[in-house]
């Protein structure tokens, strides 16, 4: 088939989120089954995409209305983007699934919408190939997540969502600001191009304008002056929506940050913003594990424990090697399994119990075993013990870091991690060994073998790593590897 | 047709971007913070025209005695038409938020607002 079709990752969900109001006539369930049918179409293409781009060994390039880039706008599917679109089309079906038991606020037709949109924004983001269609997807993003915050109309969501309003506004001008610094000095909005430029431009507007950039995508990405938006959100959102935010929509901006600092890597004054990277990165791991620590509330726990492990991811992105930009995509798959696993499950904790307070949880072992089985796999993969996935990652963390002689982050790491055990294992304690109140509660099939795939998944990954290193390997090295990036885009009229 | 030297509307943008930055950082009132994020967006769409502007020529519409080599840089006015549009969409939904921040707190001074902390 003609690699054109991959644009169907684009259009797919775009149109059918605009068939939603059609839907609606036939009730509230046929959406929700529409939702899951529409995200499962979604993944299809998104793993017939897979399967293309890692046959091949080649990435695909859509060209919009038939333009050869930088006139047209190019979306550049690589292996890393072919393996996050999938991650995202596949969170977003089981998320959709999730759908049926926890979502019940109306209007349900405009959450299906929303919903499409959001997963939308996310692949375009991954996907594209042109710095401002990227400011677009983003902003896609950012609307439909302020929208999806604010969904519950309680007042929590709707200061959350304000919050999230705020700083995503100011993130998304500075964002803008940068793109004009950078369009004023090169010429050009295609990334391709402007990697071959990067050597040309003054290496004070590549600081500031690249700054500028960072800090824009910095609110996406949830790194640590612009994340304050992330615990309300992830607190007040519907379940499903937290679990996407923390699975994918913070990926997608991790990717684009990862993407364009590396696309200067030939610019002069590189260097400071790697090490502003480093510093933000640091100080987000900080800020949010010490802030997990004294949460009563286990969504609000895992919210900042989410964050934390942003924070690890963009310290691995940061080291400015190789090997680091491998082992903080390795980290990013293996975030997005764990996080999907512990939103779901505690998510349904918090639809079956009625809440999400450390006190729901006491005796769960016994009220919901499958879910506290699942709960607990989730939150030993989550503190890094050996035998779970985030183990691999992290000890690749601590060599890429090692290897560049930043001793002190290894230091990070394990700092973070000791910090970790302390709050998972008070909450596996209290699910185990907490009162028990003699009731049982009957746990839904499709969640549960939802729930039960993602436990063989980090198992899997946990005893298995090669495969998945392999896979995140060559998704890093399409991040870190530029010049091939330039070669692989057939730009018109300019180069060889 | 004489204009002012660029740098002044490089300046011109770039303060409007920081009086709405002062805005959003000190305003207590929610409205205002919403009023100050628009002024930082029109001093970014001012700051995108006039990069792409060149001394002496006109518009970019295409028509008698304008050609390609008589007007401006037409990207960035492209780019600021969808950076309008967003922020149209932006101060939508934030109004829409505000509007239910006032049903359940009745206030819009944002030290009120905070049921969320920790």
């Amino acid at each position: 088939m003609n690699g054109q079709y991959a644009s169907l990752l684009v259009a797919l969900p775009l149109i059918s989120a605009f068939f939603v109001p059609l839907i609606k006539g036939l009730g509230g369930r046929a959406i929700k089954y529409y939702l899951t049918l529409i995200t499962a179409l979604q993944a299809g293409v998104a793993a017939w995409v897979f399967k293309t781009v890692y046959t091949t060994g080649k990435p695909i390039i859509v060209m919009a209305g038939g333009w050869r880039p930088p006139v047209g706008i190019d979306l550049y599917i690589g292996h890393f983007a072919a393996l996050f679109v999938l991650i995202v089309a596949l969170v977003s079906f089981f998320m959709a699934i999730f759908s049926f038991d926890s979502v019940s606020t109306e209007p349900t037709d405009k959450y299906a919408m929303l919903f499409l949109l959001l997963m939308l924004g996310a692949t375009g983001m991954i996907a594209t190939g042109d710095i401002f269609n990227l400011f677009v997807f983003m902003e896609i993003t950012s609307i439909t997540a302020y929208a999806l915050t604010a969904y519950n109309k309680t007042g929590e969501a709707a200061e959350a969502a304000m919050k999230y309003i705020v700083l995503g506004g100011i993130g998304s001008s500075f964002f803008l600001i940068g793109i004009t610094l950078i369009y004023g000095s090169t010429g050009t909005l295609n990334m391709a191009q402007l990697a071959q430029l990067a050597g040309s431009i003054n290496p004070t507007v590549i600081k500031v304008g690249l700054s500028l950039l960072v800090f824009g995508l910095a609110v996406e990405a949830e790194l640590f002056p612009l994340n304050a938006w992330a615990p309300d959100a992830y607190q007040a959102a519907p379940h499903p929506v937290t679990a996407m935010f923390s699975a994918f929509v913070v990926k997608a901006g991790l990717y684009a940050l990862a993407r364009l600092v590396y696309l200067f890597s030939h610019a002069a004054g590189w260097d400071f913003i790697l090490k502003l990277l480093v510093i933000m990165a640091t100080l987000t791991v900080f800020a949010a594990e010490f802030s997990a620590l004294r949460q009563r509330d286990v969504k609000r726990m895992i919210a900042y424990s989410s964050i934390s492990q942003v924070g690890l991811i963009a310290l691995a992105l940061s080291v400015g090697s190789q090997l680091g930009v491998q082992a903080g995509v390795f980290h990013m798959i293996n975030h997005a399994v764990v996080k999907t696993l512990l939103f779901l499950t505690v998510g349904y904790v918090g639809v079956k119990v009625g809440g999400t307070g450390i006190e729901n949880f006491s005796g769960l072992g016994r009220k919901m075993p499958l879910t506290a089985f699942a709960l607990t796999v989730g939150a030993l993969a989550a503190v890094g013990i050996p035998l779970f996935n985030i183990f691999w990652s992290k000890v690749w963390i601590i060599i890429a870091s090692i290897e560049q002689g930043y001793a002190w982050e290894a230091g990070v790491v394990l700092a973070a991690s000791v910090v970790e055990a302390v709050y998972y294992l008070r909450l596996i304690h209290t699910m185990w060994f907490g009162g028990w109140d003699g009731m049982r509660i009957r746990e839904s099939l499709p969640l549960g073998t939802i729930a039960l795939f993602l436990v063989l998944l980090i198992l899997a990954i946990g005893v298995y790593p090669n495969p998945f290193w392999t896979l995140a390997k060559s998704a890093g090295t399409d991040i870190f590897n530029v010049s091939r990036y330039i070669a692989n885009v057939p730009l018109m009229g300019v180069g060889p | 047709m004489s204009v002012p030297h660029i740098g002044l509307y490089y300046f011109g943008a770039l303060s409007l971007v920081l009086v709405g930055i002062y805005g959003v950082l000190v305003k207590k009132n929610l409205l205002k913070i919403l009023i100050s994020l628009s002024i930082v967006e029109t001093g970014v769409n001012l700051l995108l025209i006039s990069v792409g502007y060149i001394t002496g020529r006109s518009a970019p519409i295409l028509s008698e005695g304008i050609g390609p080599k008589q007007a401006v840089d037409p990207i960035p006015q492209a780019l600021v038409l969808t950076a309008i549009v967003i922020g149209v969409a932006t101060t939508a939904m934030a109004l829409s938020v505000a509007i239910t921040l006032y049903e359940k707190y009745g206030t819009l001074n944002i030290e009120e607002i905070r049921r969320l902390r920790g």
